[in-house]
């Protein structure tokens, strides 16, 4: 019993810690690049924006949207009892 | 004159007015398992609003109003979503039914008038303990409190052989592998993840504006918690909707154990949102305010942290506990964020919250069963309906002492309040 929960609790580790703390830390990378972009009162350091910094906070955005749209995935194919697999990498529906 | 099966020997046929007396004080167990199970489904709606949505409303993401008014669709719409039959719900820590969700023969006896006692009496532990941790605002786990109640009434009626404390051992199952490991481990995973995230996104915005982070965030906050809010619906509204089919099944009305009726799918899916919607402001309080200071990139880190932990413990096919995911993960943003204070007396009192749940729950589920089964007939289930109704109200009652509503919900936090009492006594002078 307690060697199944630790099998388990180490999976549910793995994972949550690259998703549930790489999100945020993607999402930050956004917010830092955007505020590159913007430049002035948006840095402490006050210097100019460069635009191009903007192109690649959305492109990071996109990225962090489309996380999230794999996690809505899981969410409503389990209660049809789908699952989402990941074993060719790019997520499918299976059948429970 | 109408023919019924008779449920516990469906293949002879029998007139009403063959037993009527039976079959009609089954029939008033069965209307008040249904109203307590809706009125549990209530309660964890309202004891679980804080779970998404404290960190949005603390951090002014979200205005308390719209806060709740967004977790309340989320939670209706992913109630919905539930199309997967939860039958076998109380299979975790109960022997009350096979592994297809039909209940034991021996409990139909009488048109199920044990089992519906069973069910009856283990939702009002679980009701009883919900109002009692939000009169304290301490958030914990409604899953667990049910499941408590449960495990009480089961003990009392069937004894500790009806309880399913560990499974078979082949997989993780019981009360054991179920609900005790969960809830030890659970906070502790959210927490670290939430630790990480929280050290992570503070790191890559160093440099950014306070004000222009802050601004930014608050959307990824207020996605994040979203995601929670319509998980929580998934999973929990599910939980209702099982109880109440098995009611239905052992009365005897219901034979399909594939499906729930259209309108338990409603009753529950409305009954939490409505709870939602109620917001227990005593516990998001107790979340946003009393165990951290907090701050929009913390709030994302905590929102991110529980649904990733949520999605994917669910996904590997144990659930934990929402509560204490959201609860350690709050924690956890407190832990990675340098300075900001975290309030270890007010974790410490969830904690203790959290171990007596299931016992707390379990003794007032076996003491209704045995008040109410000794009693016996009319009386035994409407005087244990009575005491319910008198101790909820007199906690609605004693809450409306120190009320926390979507006014006061963010006021400053005296560093030597305890939740629930946590309101400065000015403002409750004023309130009342």
């Amino acid at each position: 019993m307690f060697q199944l929960f630790g099998n388990a609790i180490g999976q549910v580790v793995a994972v949550s810690v690259l998703v549930g703390a790489g999100l945020p830390a993607l999402f930050a990378f956004g917010i830092r690049a955007l505020a590159a972009g913007e430049g002035g009162s948006a840095e402490v350091s006050g210097v100019a924006g460069k635009p191009a910094m903007k192109v690649l906070a959305w492109v990071v955005f996109a990225l962090v949207l489309a996380v999230i749209a794999v996690g809505l995935a899981i969410i409503v194919s389990s209660g049809f009892g789908y699952k989402v697999s990941f074993d060719h990498i790019f997520p499918t529906f299976i059948k429970k | 004159m109408a023919v019924t099966v008779c449920s516990p020997c469906a293949d002879h046929l029998f007139t009403p007015k063959a037993h009527p007396s039976r079959v009609n004080l089954e029939l008033l167990l069965l209307i008040l398992v249904i109203g307590t199970a809706i009125a549990f489904d209530f309660t964890n709606g309202f004891h679980d609003t804080g779970n998404a949505m404290a960190t949005s409303i603390a951090t002014g993401a979200l205005k308390p109003k719209v806060a709740v008014g967004l977790s309340a669709i989320l939670n209706l719409v992913g109630a919905f979503l539930s199309v997967e039959v939860a039958l076998t719900v109380t299979n975790a820590v109960v022997k009350l039914q096979n592994s297809s969700g039909a209940p034991n023969p021996e409990l139909l006896v009488n048109n199920g008038h044990e089992l519906l006692m069973i069910v009856f009496c283990g939702l009002i532990g679980g009701i009883l303990w919900n109002l009692v941790t939000w009169l304290l605002g301490l958030p914990s786990s409604s899953s667990h409190a049910l499941f408590g109640g449960l495990i009480g009434a089961t003990a009392a009626a069937l004894g500790l052989g009806g309880v399913n404390w560990m499974g078979d051992g082949t997989k993780l199952d019981g009360v054991l592998g179920k609900v005790i490991l969960p809830a030890f481990a659970s906070p502790v995973v959210a927490a670290l993840v939430a630790t990480i995230g929280t050290w992570l996104v503070f790191k890559i915005t160093n440099g950014v504006a306070e004000r222009y982070a802050e601004t930014g965030f608050r959307w990824g906050q207020i996605g994040t918690a979203s995601l929670v809010s319509l998980a929580h619906g998934t999973n929990d509204a599910q939980k209702t909707m099982g109880v109440i089919t098995l009611a239905l099944i052992a009365y005897g009305v219901q034979t399909d154990t594939t499906s729930v009726p259209l309108w338990v799918k409603f009753a529950c899916a409305f009954a939490i949102a409505a709870g939602t919607y109620t917001g227990g402001w005593r516990i998001i309080r107790t979340l946003g305010k009393g165990l951290v200071e907090i701050s929009s990139p913390q709030g994302m880190a905590a929102e991110a942290s529980s649904a990733a932990v949520i999605l994917t413990s669910s996904h590997l096919g144990f659930a934990l506990s929402t509560t204490h995911v959201a609860t350690g993960s709050i924690l956890g943003s407190g832990l990675g964020k340098k300075g900001a204070a975290v309030r270890w007396g007010v974790a410490m009192r969830m904690v203790l919250a959290w171990f007596i749940t299931l016992p707390a729950a379990g003794i007032v589920g076996a003491l209704c069963f045995w008040l109410g089964n000794g009693i016996g007939g009319y009386a035994g289930p409407l005087l244990v309906f009575a005491i319910l109704l008198g101790l909820a109200g007199w906690m609605i009652m004693h809450s409306r002492k120190t009320a926390v509503d979507a006014n006061n919900v963010n006021d400053e936090w005296h560093p030597d309040a305890t939740p629930g009492a946590s309101v400065a006594p000015e403002t409750a002078a004023i309130k009342a």
